[in-house]
């Protein structure tokens, strides 16, 4: 993304732009808890999370192209290992990841690394139960409740207790994702910046001020919830849409929804907005059949995309307090299925790309002769990642994960 | 008879009107918004004035009425378009007469969430709805055989491709653990063992086809048992068991009482559910006129999803809509209909509700009274009649909009917009009626 050039037009807000920004609104007054303006007063550390939903099967993503044991599991699905791109340790990439195989290999700054056999103790096959623990943070969770928080959102709740207005954000879909479900910080999701501004009947800032004050009201429970949305909602839509007005991407991304959801993710990173956890989600890893040509297709998906998105930060400085984690909620059966597919399964590789990563190898490779009830054993525990990523963006690890979570995978990032 | 006991009967006793508590505008509209898709003003002061026995009893579709207009279906069904398939969906939420059996086939789609995205396949998909439109109402056992029958489900799950020797647990395990039973009340062997029993349930030409010699008809244990079981034995054990019948009450609860039941009100739902032989639209008699159903605790206490909106506030205002577009607008805030996110369906409650989605559905509010959306017929001055004074108006449009129950400030708020120069305009109904829809109970169903 181009920075602007013209003084007169700074890239991001000042604090007293925002300030009096929330002065004119007439709406942000009516939310109980204001609208907070807050504006970093130095480069911040981001995460973003990109979920594979469904299950990605790690052993065809990150292949163990010498092990004969692979080759026998994998009769027909073993297909990948042609074309596959190596890495280090016998192991190659899926032959459609092009961009994370460059960003690994960068010879003294490395951009991308793998974490082997990701997991948790006594893994749930359940797609639902699985991705509420990761999200969660928490292997022992039984049922999401109304009180359940997200780790992202606890991380958030951190930073809103220091002031930060929006301190994440869901992309991409209009829900907010357990991940980022918080205690008292205020998420938002986002698809479109456009749609985020109140556009009433007539749509003139006289139309706008006329509706601020039937927003807020609302008594009880329920409708003082909504409510107090509908206020903030006014509020930071007009807020986001100036601090967003002025930046371009630097690269093209691929026209894909993962491209411009990861391009959004850019704009809101390189606007300075404060924003510091961001959630995307890609769907589709569930391939109990026929997998080989529906995940080559994920694959080069999210390989298009992210490589965009690296290329983009980089180019806006914003690379090196950028973290980017992939994983999903469970690695696929290492035997492939008699449909050409893969059943849900337990560890899988997790990757970490961003300016901050340091070279591996991360975390133990899977030993097929040692499986638990098939599927590849968890080695390192999902939380010890998450940890490293939090201290990393300085925040409290010990706080959001818990003080009986392990400690943070020393050496991953620095 | 013990004192819990004596509590589960009252909660579903029906409901006795009296002069504090009566069957007036605001009872009619919490009716409507949940046993159908709302309904306007002079729908909502018919149902009050038949009375609320007479009002329950209109949702529900009358005994000679066929479930399924086979002649729509088939037109529906000719195009192999999805598109025109969503579009006879929000047609039916829009204009059906028999509003109940819509609310209860959008409910299965959510409940047995299956996406256009993997089974491709129009035709199927249309014939999934019209199979929840003749079984929705009638007993929960052959609505779960419909389901385990259903080839859009036999694809969705992958059941198309479990055969003897290679089982696939997809489906099995989803029967359990979202459909009929709930996390924690089977085992793993459960699971094995019933993909075992679903084996050679195929599609043959877009029909359920069973194949006997892909089927696996040796012996399996289930809940402990053991026999030769087929899927249909595997149907029959699982309705039959206690906790289906609490996992089918609380998904009543949650759409037609309050997201979060009670133990006590799922006891006592699920005791009805099997006094009534598992007959979900008897069940249903008795919930929507219970005290349960007309409570404070049931009054308002969901959040809309998308459909609830969007339809809901077509119907409301007793607008006109193409329902292409209503369906587009639907799948914006979420909800597009026959591609649910997920098995486990769609998001629920004020998952629905974030500060995007709001603007989203004010958005859309805004953009159908200013014709943005094509015309908005009729005309929003025509509904406030002769209505001139501010006062007079935003009493009307809370009346149209939230039953006239709005908070003290809300009321003051609009009355003052009425007053104002906004609503001076040559837009000033509509924007009077989008500020309506602005307030906070109107997100409320």
């Amino acid at each position: 993304m181009n920075l602007p050039m013209d003084p007169a037009r700074p890239a991001s807000l000042t604090r007293r732009e925002v300030l009096s920004l929330g002065a004119m609104l007439p709406l942000a007054s009516l939310a109980p808890h204001g609208l907070r303006a807050w504006v970093p007063d130095g480069p911040v550390r981001c995460l973003v999370v990109l979920e594979l939903e469904g299950g990605n099967d790690g052993l065809n993503t990150v292949v163990p192209t010498e092990d004969p044991v692979y080759a026998r599991l994998r009769p027909r699905l073993g297909a990948v290992r042609k074309g596959s791109l190596p890495v280090a340790d016998g192991f190659a990439l899926h032959g459609a990841l092009k961009s994370l195989h460059r960003l690994h290999r960068l010879h003294g700054e490395q951009r991308a690394a793998l974490v082997h056999s990701v997991g948790y103790p006594d893994p749930d096959r359940s797609h639902f139960r699985s991705r509420d623990i990761w999200h969660a943070a928490d292997p022992r969770l039984q049922r999401v409740g109304a009180s359940t928080t997200g780790w992202l959102g606890r991380a958030a709740d951190q930073l809103a207790a220091g002031g930060s207005s929006v301190p994440a954000l869901a992309v991409g879909s209009l829900q907010v994702p357990l991940a980022l479900r918080a205690r008292s910080a205020l998420v938002p999701s986002l698809e479109r910046i456009e749609d985020f501004q109140l556009q009433p009947v007539e749509r003139t800032q006289a139309g706008r001020d006329a509706l601020a004050p039937v927003l807020g009201g609302g008594s009880g429970d329920a409708a003082g919830w909504v409510g107090d949305m509908a206020a903030r909602a006014a509020g930071l839509g007009e807020q986001l849409r100036r601090s967003l007005a002025s930046y371009r991407p630097a690269v093209e991304y691929p026209q894909t929804k993962l491209g411009r959801e990861l391009q959004l993710v850019a704009q809101v990173v390189g606007a300075g907005f404060g924003t510091r956890f961001f959630h995307v989600s890609l769907g589709g890893f569930d391939t109990h059949a026929r997998q080989l040509p529906a995940h080559a297709a994920l694959m080069a998906q999210l390989d298009g995309a992210l490589g965009a998105f690296v290329a983009d930060l980089a180019a806006a400085k914003a690379l090196d307090t950028t973290a980017v984690l992939v994983h999903s909620e469970f690695g696929r059966r290492t035997a492939e299925n008699q449909s050409q597919g893969t059943d849900h399964g337990a560890a899988a590789p997790v990757f970490v790309l961003g300016g901050g990563v340091l070279p591996g190898p991360h975390g133990t490779p899977p030993d097929l002769t040692d499986l638990d009830d098939g599927d590849v054993r968890p080695t390192t525990d999902f939380r010890s990642v998450y940890g490293a990523l939090l201290a990393w963006a300085g925040v409290d690890a010990a706080a959001v994960l818990g003080a009986d979570a392990p400690a943070p995978l020393g050496g991953l990032l620095g | 008879m013990g004192v819990a006991a004596e509590g589960q009967v009252s909660l579903l006793a029906p409901w006795v009107p009296s002069a504090a508590d009566p069957f007036d505008l605001r009872k009619a509209g919490h009716l409507l918004r949940r046993a159908g898709f709302g309904g306007s003003l002079r729908q909502r002061r018919e149902l009050v004035r038949s009375g609320v026995d007479a009002a329950v009893r209109s949702l529900f579709p009358a005994a000679d009425q066929p479930a399924v207009d086979r002649a729509q279906l088939d037109a529906v069904v000719s195009l192999g378009d999805i598109d025109r398939v969503r579009s006879w969906r929000v047609l039916l939420a829009l204009e059906s007469t028999a509003p109940l059996r819509v609310r209860m086939s959008a409910l299965w789609h959510d409940h047995f969430a299956t996406s256009n995205q993997k089974v491709l396949d129009p035709r199927a998909m249309a014939l999934q709805q019209a199979m929840f439109d003749e079984k929705g109402l009638g007993t929960f056992d052959e609505l779960l055989l419909g389901v385990a029958q259903d080839p859009a489900m036999l694809r969705w799950l992958d059941n198309d491709v479990n055969v003897s020797g290679r089982p696939n647990e997809n489906f099995a395990r989803e029967l359990f653990e979202l459909f009929a039973l709930g996390r924690g009340t089977y085992s793993e062997v459960d699971v094995r063992e019933a993909a075992r029993a679903f084996t050679g349930w195929h599609v043959r030409d877009g029909r359920f086809f069973f194949a006997k010699r892909l089927h696996d008809d040796g012996q399996k244990v289930l809940f402990g048992r053991s026999g030769g079981f087929g899927g249909e034995e595997v149907v029959r054990a699982v309705v039959e068991r206690e906790e289906s019948a609490r996992h089918v009450a609380r998904c009543l609860l949650e759409c037609f009482v309050h997201p979060e039941p009670t133990e006590e009100e799922v006891g006592a739902l699920a005791t009805c559910y099997r006094e009534q032989r598992r007959h979900l639209g008897d069940t249903l008699a008795v919930l929507l006129r219970s005290q349960l159903f007309f409570s404070a605790r049931a009054y308002r206490s969901r959040i809309r999803s998308p459909a609830d909106w969007v339809v809901g506030t077509v119907r409301t205002l007793g607008a006109t809509a193409a329902p292409t577009d209503l369906s587009r607008a639907m799948g914006q805030l979420g909800e597009l209909w026959l591609e649910p996110p997920s098995v486990e369906g769609w998001p629920r409650e004020r998952q629905w509700l974030t500060e995007a989605t709001w603007l989203l559905r004010t958005n859309f509010v805004a953009d159908l009274l200013a014709g943005r959306r094509g015309k908005f017929a009729p005309a929003a001055e025509s509904l406030f009649g002769n209505l001139k004074r501010p006062a007079d108006r935003a009493k009307a449009a809370l009346l149209m909009v939230v039953d006239g129950d709005a908070s003290e400030d809300g009321r003051q708020a609009l009355e003052r917009l009425a007053a104002g120069p906004a609503a001076a305009g040559p837009d000033g109904a509509a924007v009077l009626l989008h500020a309506a829809c602005c307030l906070p109970e109107a997100q409320l169903l």
